[in-house]
């Protein structure tokens, strides 16, 4: 294609502005790589530490509300009262941990009785939200013997693990006692097993977890549970998963997004935010494009002057114009996409003392495919104006000048 | 015989503002085939603006124009285009190369882009021009590497590429030296002589018009003078 080789000569004919030209167009590739990276990492990495810690999903009873008894002969109208001092409970639950375990979806399940009491330690008085589990699922849901960092995470008859700011409040070591007392004022003696550190105030300072052998008569759900927590293969599949179980069991299911609808719009807020950044870094390198074209188009009057004389036609000398831009937009896509790469995984290696990254990169999502192809699109586009202007040019007002 | 150019009652008429002027007033001109033509004028005379009349760079206001028998005033715009690249040959006074091509590849210009590509053939081609216009050690040098009467030259192969019925050129030696430009005429001459191609050459030089078979003089948009220069012909 003979319009290809009169762009890439043209190209070649100036090597260090058509450099400059495509290090300004892999620089805005560069930045839009950077950002995506920067954005999806930071996104994953809220993500994993909300979903961590805790469940996916969580299955409780529906929330019971007094209602209204129709009343066919008298004129009066019957209310029925719900208890409030009835805890709520799910009777089948083992039917439904079975439905769970044939779902390939699942990676863990953890039934568990939850409720409010309160740790006692002399005149020190702690309220804790108690999750009490089996034992040997100890870690189906946050991984809690990993993180004991005094004692042991055996819970035992009468054992209890709390959290490192909960244990400094109280003044508590592993292997003391400490008096539980329930919210329906059941009182008992436990021993601290062990005393956990996950990072996440809300746990190291406010939850205790307790088997379930020993919880029942503390709660008084000799047979029940309060909540089934459960754990996906992908977390981002929990809101659908939430709406399947509710239809299958006629429990209330809730996924880890609606629990932390907070998250879920900073996020979104972020993404945004983000996408502005990398519409006007594409932007500034579409005009960078079109300017250098333009100029390229300008200098090459007399040229496109006598092109057009000889009867070569306007769409050979747009064509010029627009593959010039396509060259510019694949090689300086190509460059940013690589050193964009190159950048993120270089910063993926910089860590805090603690281990921690110092930016929550994620450089395999630097949304490469779009950037390119958006780069590429973009500068055919930017070379339109300057390919039409170039296409229109009189002859003989080019051949004059 | 018919003839090669056949323009008759060319009128034009620019407008600038309310302000009308008129260049070129009923202008007739006839070239036959084979004739070195010099269209002579002073400054503002019209001679520029029927050259480029004639070159289908430019419609008249009025007027009609056959060229090679053709009738070529009503075409389209991308007719005209189709026919100044097959019929027609330019040479201006810059000779406008292109400096990222070898001057084989400024030759094969005007055949190639319409082509998508320059064949062996049209290589072939554009190589014989350029040995008949004396740039046979030159053939595939770069076109920054030429001196100015060299890039002429290259040029004048150039309008020749097509095999063109007529070629126009518009002060053809007005930006070269004395002895570059003798060299330009010389050769525009034997092309004319040897290979009977059909020259209307725009100057206000005498010396240029001294050497063509026939000149004719515009003065206020009109022909003033039609004449025969027996003396061009035999290239003295």
């Amino acid at each position: 294609m003979f319009a290809f080789t009169v762009a890439r000569r043209y190209l070649f004919s100036n090597p260090s502005q058509t450099a400059l030209l495509i290090a300004g167009v892999a620089l805005g590739v560069t930045a839009f790589v950077f950002i995506t990276a920067l954005i999806q990492g930071l996104a994953i990495r809220l993500t994993d530490d909300v979903t961590a810690n805790s469940a996916h999903v969580s299955l409780e009873p529906v929330t019971r509300v007094a209602r209204v008894l129709p009343s066919a002969d008298v004129d009066v109208e019957s209310v029925a009262i719900v208890s409030t001092f009835q805890r709520r409970q799910i009777r089948a639950w083992a039917s439904t941990v079975e439905l769970l375990r044939s779902q390939p979806s699942v990676s863990a399940i953890s039934p568990q009785i939850s409720g409010s009491a309160f740790l006692v330690k002399g005149e020190a008085v702690a309220p804790v939200a108690v999750s009490a589990i089996d034992p040997s699922g100890l870690d189906a849901i946050s991984p809690i013997s990993t993180e004991i960092v005094s004692g042991d995470a055996s819970l035992g008859a009468d054992g209890i693990l709390i959290g490192v700011r909960l244990a400094e409040n109280l003044g508590l070591s592993a292997g003391q006692p400490v008096l539980f007392r329930t919210d329906r004022g059941v009182d008992r003696l436990l021993t601290v097993r062990g005393i956990f550190q996950t990072g996440l105030q809300s746990l190291d300072e406010r939850v205790a977890y307790l088997s379930l052998q020993t919880a029942r008569p503390l709660f008084l759900l000799p047979e029940g549970v309060t909540n089934i927590e459960v754990k996906l293969v992908d977390p981002a599949r929990a809101r659908e998963f939430a709406a399947f179980l509710t239809e299958a069991t006629g429990l209330r299911a809730t996924s880890w997004q609606e629990k932390n609808a907070n998250l879920e719009g900073a996020l979104a807020a972020q993404a945004r935010t983000g996408t502005l950044i990398q519409i006007f870094s594409l932007i500034s390198v579409l005009i960078g494009i079109a300017s250098a074209l333009s100029l390229s188009a300008n200098r090459r009057r007399g040229e496109i002057g006598i092109m057009r004389a000889f009867g070569v036609s306007k769409r050979f000398i747009a064509g010029v114009f627009v593959l010039q831009g396509l060259l510019i937009g694949v090689v300086g896509a190509g460059i940013g996409c690589l050193s964009g790469f190159a950048l993120c995984s270089w910063l993926a290696t910089l860590t805090e003392p603690d281990g921690m990254m110092v930016l929550p990169i994620a450089p395999s999502e630097g949304g490469y495919v779009a950037v390119f192809l958006l780069t590429t699109l973009g500068a055919i586009l930017a070379s339109v104006i300057p390919a039409r202007s170039a296409a229109r040019l009189d002859p003989l007002e080019a051949i004059q000048q | 015989m018919s003839p090669v150019l056949d323009a008759r009652g060319i009128g034009m008429t620019f407008r600038n503002g309310d302000e009308l002027t008129e260049v070129l007033k009923g202008v007739d001109l006839t070239l036959n085939p084979g004739e070195l033509a010099a269209l002579l004028g002073a400054s503002g005379s019209g001679k520029s603006t029927l050259l480029s009349i004639v070159g289908l760079l430019l419609r008249p206001t009025v007027g009609t124009i056959t060229i090679a028998g053709e009738r070529v005033d009503t075409l389209s715009e991308a007719q005209r285009a189709l026919f100044r690249n097959r019929r027609l040959g330019f040479i201006f006074q810059f000779h406008y190369l292109l400096p990222d091509f070898t001057a084989t590849e400024n030759v094969a210009f005007p055949a190639a882009a319409p082509a998508g590509g320059i064949s062996p053939e049209m290589r072939r081609r554009a190589r014989d021009l350029l040995a008949r216009v004396g740039l046979s050690d030159r053939m595939e040098f770069p076109a920054t590497r030429l001196s100015g009467g060299q890039k002429q030259r290259v040029a004048i192969a150039r309008a020749l590429m097509n095999g063109p019925d007529l070629v126009l050129a518009d002060e053809p030696t007005g930006s070269l030296d004395r002895a570059s430009a003798e060299q330009v005429l010389d050769l525009m001459r034997e092309v004319n002589q040897e290979d009977g191609a059909t020259f209307l050459i725009c100057t206000h030089d005498e010396h240029v018009a001294a050497r063509c078979t026939r000149r004719i003089s515009l003065s206020d948009g009109r022909v003033e003078s039609v004449m025969r220069t027996d003396l061009g012909a035999r290239g003295a």
